[in-house]
């Protein structure tokens, strides 16, 4: 109660929920790239896949930017 | 320590687009005016460009958007596992990548957003930084999307076949079919939903980094701007890919049912019923 008082609580909500909504498709970007990397360094013919691996960073990266939009409805 | 440099109350953030003016009841928003603008644009300048291309290529911004209708052609042809079928799609998706892609660098442009202004909010927006804008393109490509399937597939109840795996009748096999449907219905918000937050996040990222700075706010939102450039493009060619793979997934899975029409999983149960019965008889 007292901290509510003294805090815009709101703001903090706000951090936390940019905090811990990028954290989960910064990883998957990571991973996807990084595995991409892989495979070309494997098989240097892989490298026409990257289309494909577009694919799956802009599937990942929504639930980052849902998280950015529900920002709008914290209060 | 930051408040040192910037002045002002702080970043001017716009996430929803402003009332300009109103024709017999419908709002116009900034973003409306400037989606007219551009649509013309495009128009002009596609037709132009089309009046411009010949067999031996001259160079300039017509080779460039002759680069681009190939790579878009060669990417929808091959999605499909019939390069006819893919061809007769091709002029949509091409139509949405580089309506796309226009409308997202027309955005980037100094005089949109802060730059004129009506009253009290802008008077230029960028269209795909509006979340009505792109949910309309979204709407429309998933709209083709579902009456092209249902076309290739050969009727309504055939297309809807394509989401259950085997009998409908067998209760797993219709939830798993019923939630693939409602996974289908979201694309139209998940595709419209991606352009905008991408657009309107790169909006507020380049006005935070003019905000801090100040004097030098062109040399700071430099490089926010040329990396806009790219993600504009990227998600042009995204927009256009996962549109091009629903519709491909459901055309290519329809020819596949085509050919092995009687191979149902649930006629499997069914024989070994009948020859079970049968041997009692015999």
């Amino acid at each position: 109660m007292i901290i509510a008082d003294a805090v815009n609580t709101a703001i903090i909500g706000k951090g936390l929920m940019i905090g811990g909504g990028f954290i989960g498709p910064a990883i998957g970007i990571g991973l996807i790239g990084g595995n991409y990397l892989q495979a070309v360094g494997r098989n240097p013919e892989a490298a026409k896949f990257l289309g494909q691996a577009l694919i799956f960073v802009a599937i990942v990266e929504l639930f980052g930017l849902l998280a950015f939009a529900s920002i709008f409805i914290v209060k | 320590m930051i408040n040192l440099f910037a002045v002002g109350p702080g970043p001017i953030v716009h996430v929803a687009p402003a009332q300009v003016f109103n024709i017999g009841g419908f709002t116009i928003t900034n973003s409306i005016l400037y989606g007219w603008a551009c649509a013309l644009v495009v128009i002009i300048f596609m037709v132009w460009v089309a009046r411009q291309v010949t067999i031996k290529p001259k160079g300039g911004i017509v080779q460039f958007i002759e680069v681009g209708v190939d790579f878009i052609t060669n990417l929808v042809e091959n999605a499909f596992e019939d390069k006819k079928i893919g061809r007769k799609y091709v002029p949509f998706f091409v139509t949405i990548f580089f309506f796309i892609l226009l409308n997202n660098w027309l955005g980037l442009l100094p005089f949109v957003g802060e730059g004129f202004h009506s009253g009290e909010s802008p008077l230029l927006r960028p269209f795909t930084g509006d979340l009505n804008a792109t949910l309309a393109i979204g709407a429309v490509t998933m709209l083709t999307v579902y009456i092209s399937s249902i076309r290739e597939a050969g009727g309504p109840l055939k297309y809807l076949r394509h989401f259950f795996i085997g009998s409908p009748l067998n209760p797993l096999y219709f939830v798993i079919g019923v939630l693939e449907m409602f996974t289908d219905l979201t694309r139209v918000l998940s595709l419209s939903l991606r352009l905008f937050l991408n657009i309107t996040i790169g909006e507020i990222v380049i006005s935070v980094f003019s905000y801090l700075g100040h004097v030098a706010a062109p040399l700071s939102a430099l490089p926010f701007t040329l990396l806009e450039i790219l993600v504009a493009a990227l998600q042009a060619y995204i927009f256009t890919i996962l549109s091009t793979m629903y519709l491909a997934i459901a055309v290519n899975h329809a020819e596949e049912h085509a050919s092995d029409a009687d191979l149902t999983e649930d006629g499997v149960p069914e024989t070994i019923g009948v020859t079970a019965s049968g041997s009692t008889h015999g």
